[in-house]
């Protein structure tokens, strides 16, 4: 089964089909997206500046990041969530477009990154610069599906 | 008063460079957006706390010292990316609707937090500010994104 084939099937079913319907569920989904970013984005923030020691510096970066674990998986869910219903609303443009082929193996590596690196050796500065490198990549490359 | 102000921003040398290339406007949107991050993610933290829901070890003082910084450092980067773009658009911002609703509910943001540093804390006003502060945040990235949708 094919990529393609996947894209055109969730465009396809009734998600895709409410999604391209409805005047209002896009930019729904797409407000969603940009208030589970500011989750996301900020939980990342303050967990890799804490471990380049700035910021939340009273706790340590193992417990902040213990704390803020069910916080970051929920805006994880609803920015996925968000992401394929954007998606089902345009399936074939956002297979053909360069950006989105760029997000979606950036996401990848990021998401693999934080939870299976980055959380054994946490204290580690520089893991900390390259999980704020790769979400920043995910972050432009996700604006720049909607600019090209 | 303010519309001409808008006009006159609009046709500046400023606001119509970033108008006419191609580049410059989706650039200063990206930092706009990602901004988004800094300021609200950064600030819901803290109305998290507020709230009793996460970063529970720490007290409501410890974190809003911590975290405040890097809120303003978010709302001076979110001010200057915001400006740069509104002077590109100002005389279509001025009639904009979610562009009103948004700068009257980012008003409303500030009011709360000066409200919320002006008094005493007791444990049910912590709360009423930091779902005050979430609430209105949000609605202002959600206006933000209307933005767009209206003027298109």
């Amino acid at each position: 089964m094919s990529l393609l084939f996947l894209f055109n099937w969730l465009g396809r079913s009734w998600l895709g089909a409410w999604m391209q319907k409805s005047s209002y569920a896009f930019e729904a989904a797409e407000m969603f997206h940009l208030l589970a970013l500011a989750g996301l984005g900020g939980g990342v923030l303050i967990i890799n500046l804490r471990v380049l020691g700035l910021g939340l510096k009273s706790e340590t970066a193992r417990r902040l990041m213990k704390e803020l674990v069910p916080y970051l998986t929920g805006c994880l869910v609803v920015m996925i969530c968000s992401g394929v219903m954007l998606v089902a609303a345009e399936p074939e443009k956002c297979y053909y477009n360069t950006a989105f082929r760029v997000k979606m193996p950036l996401l990848l590596c990021a998401v693999g990154f934080s939870v299976f690196v980055q959380r054994r050796f946490l204290e580690w500065r520089v893991l900390a610069v390259i999980s704020l490198l790769l979400w920043a990549g995910v972050g432009l490359a996700g604006r720049a599906i909607g600019v090209i | 008063m303010l519309q001409s102000f808008c006009i006159w921003l609009y046709g500046s040398g400023m606001g119509t460079a970033i108008r006419e290339s191609i580049w410059i406007f989706p650039i200063i949107e990206t930092v706009h957006v990602l901004g988004i991050a800094l300021l609200a993610g950064t600030v819901s933290l803290l109305d998290l706390r507020l709230l009793g829901i996460t970063l529970k070890s720490q007290s409501v003082e410890q974190v809003a010292r911590q975290v405040l910084p890097l809120t303003w450092a978010g709302f001076g980067v979110m001010l200057v990316s915001g400006f740069l773009l509104f002077s590109a658009e100002a005389a279509d911002s001025y009639g904009n609707i979610p562009f009103r609703i948004k700068l009257v509910l980012m008003g409303l943001a500030g009011l709360n937090a000066l409200v919320f540093h002006r008094n005493p804390v007791t444990p049910l006003r912590a709360r009423l500010a930091g779902g005050c502060s979430i609430t209105l945040w949000a609605g202002v990235i959600c206006a933000g994104r209307a933005i767009a949708y209206v003027s298109k």
